[in-house]
């Protein structure tokens, strides 16, 4: 097997912080910590190159550092890039990460990385990669390049990779099935009691800790503002144009009202299998209120109501579509001008 | 409340000139039964099949599956909808182990629709290959609107299994085991000091509106429901039945209820008291939500006085939100909680999977199916209420896991579990 490994200058043995701005700098065969990664590999196993850049120079240059590490990994013909491990170095971690999802993507060759769960690269790639549990102590190095090898040799073998706690790596969030001895009401009465009583339990799943979403500043003056309604509760006229999807829809819609004071059921639908729909059938304001608005509209206290509402249907929607939706429709509305949105939900 | 469920082993089912039970084995007059259910002038006609464990066979679409249960003496057997208001839960209920009445619905899409597989790997998965089942097949006269037709279905699954069940009454010579359901003693001084755990558990989701006459809770379709005490042996002795929208349950796990049969096993073995459950509902607006979710808290702390609260949702997505709210109340009020939440990400992202976050609602099972299917192969013998439908079930096909009843239930009875990786 033909190993390309990147290290930072540290692990490289080009210096410390003082050597951080070491640019790319190619090393035949194995280096520092790659030796002890071919011992552990086994016979057949050899790292062919090193590629060793200091890590304020490939934060600073990652397009380049990437664009460098693609081509000699391509030319010496690897069947499997390893980066790090990583430990809690976090330039060293974000480099590796970003550099072993590029070489998946672009070469299609097995890629392994270890780093610290507090390495700011785990977030960042931990969704794409096989980041191995390295803990924060270098001396485990030789305890972490064993599961990174045992993960390396799973995946160029395409042989299934088990459990984050058994194989080594930290969860990817990736979900699994399986059948398991004990139906879902002992596990919840055995937790129950446990947790009761102050005893250990294990959760089968933990929140994803979401990122802050910081509240935008108040609108300075509604009466110069321009004002779109944008919902998720699936209104959408007649006949559905657009084909909104009722559940994890992939597109929205921008519907006219500019010349409505007011909504009338005969006119709309709701694409949505996720709450009662009568009663926005019934009056659709009820959801995009465009009858209060335009009152608001008259009477000066809202600027302008602006003439298309925004739907969708939010309904089992994957998050990373939400997020391109919502990307999107502000993309739109911003470049309409408008100020202000109000969002409605169900 | 103490109730006596007298079992009564079945490993063979079929069609005789009389309804009796010999043995282990029952035998069904198949047009007495028929006759009986054609008493409902809303039904033009019914046909019912037997199907056996082990048989390469499919059938479907399920409308419901429960387990043939008859009272002892005058009932009462699934009151409000078979038999008069009086309290389910106590006296003597003999059931047929290893039987089912499953009723099939010839007007419900097979698209998506539930169905029963017995054989190879998706019927390992199924909890209710093991059995015998008696598939009814009721045709809906023409004109009968759908509510009421469903109506009809409800009726005819409940009467058909208390028909079955009465061959077993008055039987102790064919009773194999015998089980006593009591909560009494909860307060003894022998449980000073043991965990005292209480059941709230969703019956109704208010995504999908009740029809008028959708029997659920002692025949009522609980619009205008709060949560309420329900004892665990009215739960499992047919004051409680499905609603319409079947998504992971069936009456076979309330009548088996997988969490309050577990919950008295361990009253039993004096490791927790079981205190008791309450029956509540997701709601449909912001005001129902935290309304059902207090009174919910307020009767497990005061009423149950529980330590403990395991909790489930019933229906899709937005219950989760329900049953989570009232989760982190309980919490609030220093009751520890579990709860049961279904995988509903549909790109195998866990980001995608938790419908709500709580930080004290932080011991969760995760029941899963959504990234699971089996190609199932073409079976030799299908039963379905029209040939379009038995002809479609027949072939190959792909079936996710959720179509196969009890795969992913959401009584508890599931064993496929979502990891993350």
């Amino acid at each position: 097997m033909r190993i390309v490994h990147y290290l930072n200058q540290f692990f490289g043995g080009k210096g410390g912080e003082e050597t951080a701005d070491l640019a790319p700098h190619l090393q035949e065969g194995a280096v520092g910590p790659g030796k002890l990664l071919e011992q552990v590999m086994g016979e057949d196993a050899h790292i062919v190159r090193s590629l060793i850049v200091g890590d304020n120079y490939a934060a600073e240059n990652l397009a380049a550092t990437t664009e460098w590490v693609l081509d000699e990994v391509r030319t010496s013909g690897a069947d499997l890039f390893v980066a790090g491990p990583c430990f809690e170095a976090g330039r060293y971690g974000v480099a590796a990460g970003a550099l072993c999802a590029a070489v998946q993507a672009e070469l299609g060759i097995p890629v392994v990385t270890g780093m610290a769960l507090e390495n700011p690269g785990v977030d960042l790639y931990r969704q794409e990669l096989y980041i191995v549990d390295s803990g924060s102590s270098v001396s485990a190095m030789r305890e972490v390049l064993t599961t990174m090898a045992g993960i390396a040799v799973k995946l160029s073998r395409h042989l299934e990779i088990g459990a984050p706690q058994a194989e080594g790596y930290l969860p990817r969030g990736i979900l699994h099935d399986a059948f398991v001895e004990q139906t879902a009401a002992e596990r919840l009465v055995a937790m129950v009691v446990a947790k009761t009583r102050g005893h250990a339990y294990e959760s089968e799943f933990t929140s994803a800790t979401l990122p802050d979403v910081p509240a935008p500043a108040p609108v300075a003056d509604l009466s110069k503002a321009r004002v779109a309604i944008v919902t998720d509760g699936g209104l959408v006229p007649k006949g559905n144009p657009d084909n909104i999807s009722p559940y994890a829809a992939t597109n929205w819609g921008a519907y006219d009202i500019s010349d409505l004071d007011d909504l009338e059921g005969d006119h709309y639908e709701v694409s949505h299998r996720g709450y009662d729909t009568r009663y926005v059938e019934q009056d659709p304001d009820r959801l995009v209120p465009v009858d209060a608005l335009r009152d608001l509209e008259k009477s000066g206290v809202l600027g302008k109501l602006h003439g298309e509402f925004i739907s969708t249907s939010g309904l089992v929607n994957p998050l990373a579509n939400s997020r391109r939706l919502g990307r999107e429709i502000a993309e739109k509305l911003k470049a309409e001008g408008v100020t202000a949105v109000i969002l409605t939900s169900t | 409340m103490q109730l006596t469920l007298a079992y009564h082993a079945i490993s063979d089912m079929q069609f005789n000139a009389a309804t009796r039970l010999e043995g282990t084995t029952l035998y069904i007059d198949q047009a007495a039964l028929h006759h009986y259910l054609l008493e409902d002038r809303r039904l033009a006609g019914v046909e019912t099949d037997i199907v056996h464990p082990g048989e390469a066979c499919r059938f479907g679409v399920v409308f419901d599956i429960l387990e043939p249960r008859a009272k002892a003496g005058s009932g009462p057997d699934f009151p409000g909808i078979l038999g008069p208001m009086e309290a389910a839960g106590q006296g003597l209920t003999h059931v047929l182990q290893g039987a089912a009445v499953t009723v099939l619905d010839a007007a419900a899409p097979l698209s998506g629709g539930k169905v029963v597989e017995m054989s190879g790997e998706a019927g390992e998965a199924c909890p209710y290959s093991p059995l015998h089942h008696l598939v009814v097949m009721p045709q809906v006269a023409p004109g009968v609107e759908r509510h009421a037709a469903l109506n009809a279905l409800r009726l005819v699954s409940v009467k058909a299994s208390v028909f079955l069940a009465r061959a077993a009454v008055g039987k102790a010579e064919t009773a194999t085991a015998t089980e006593v359901l009591d909560l009494a003693g909860a307060a003894g001084a022998a449980r000073e000091g043991l965990p005292r755990i209480a059941y709230i558990g969703q019956i109704h989701s208010r995504q999908r509106v009740a029809e008028v006459d959708e029997q659920i809770l002692y025949g009522a379709n609980t619009v205008g429901m709060v949560p309420v005490l329900l004892h665990p042996n009215e739960w499992m002795d047919g004051a409680l039945v499905t609603s319409y929208m079947t998504r992971g349950v069936e009456t076979f796990f309330y009548q088996n209820h997988p969490v309050l049969t577990e919950l008295y096993r361990w009253h039993r073995e004096g490791k927790i008291t079981f205190v008791g459950a309450i029956a509540t509902m997701a709601g449909s607006d912001n005001e129902d939500r935290p309304r059902n979710a207090m009174l919910a808290t307020q009767q497990a702390k005061w009423a149950l006085g529980a330590d403990g609260v395991v909790l489930t949702k019933y229906g899709g997505g937005a219950p989760h939100a329900d049953m989570a709210l009232t989760a982190k109340m309980c919490e609030e009020e220093g009751m520890r909680t579990s709860v049961q939440v279904e995988d509903m990400s549909r790109d195998r992202r866990a980001e995608s999977s938790m419908l709500f976050h709580y930080d004290e609602v932080d011991a969760i099972v995760h029941v899963g199916g959504q990234g699971t299917s089996w190609t199932v192969p073409a079976v030799e013998r299908t039963v379905a209420p029209t040939p379009e439908v038995a002809a479609a079930l027949r072939a190959s096909q792909q079936l996710e896991a959720a179509r196969i009843c009890g795969v992913t239930s959401q009584q508890g009875a599931a064993r496929v579990r979502s990891f993350v990786y």
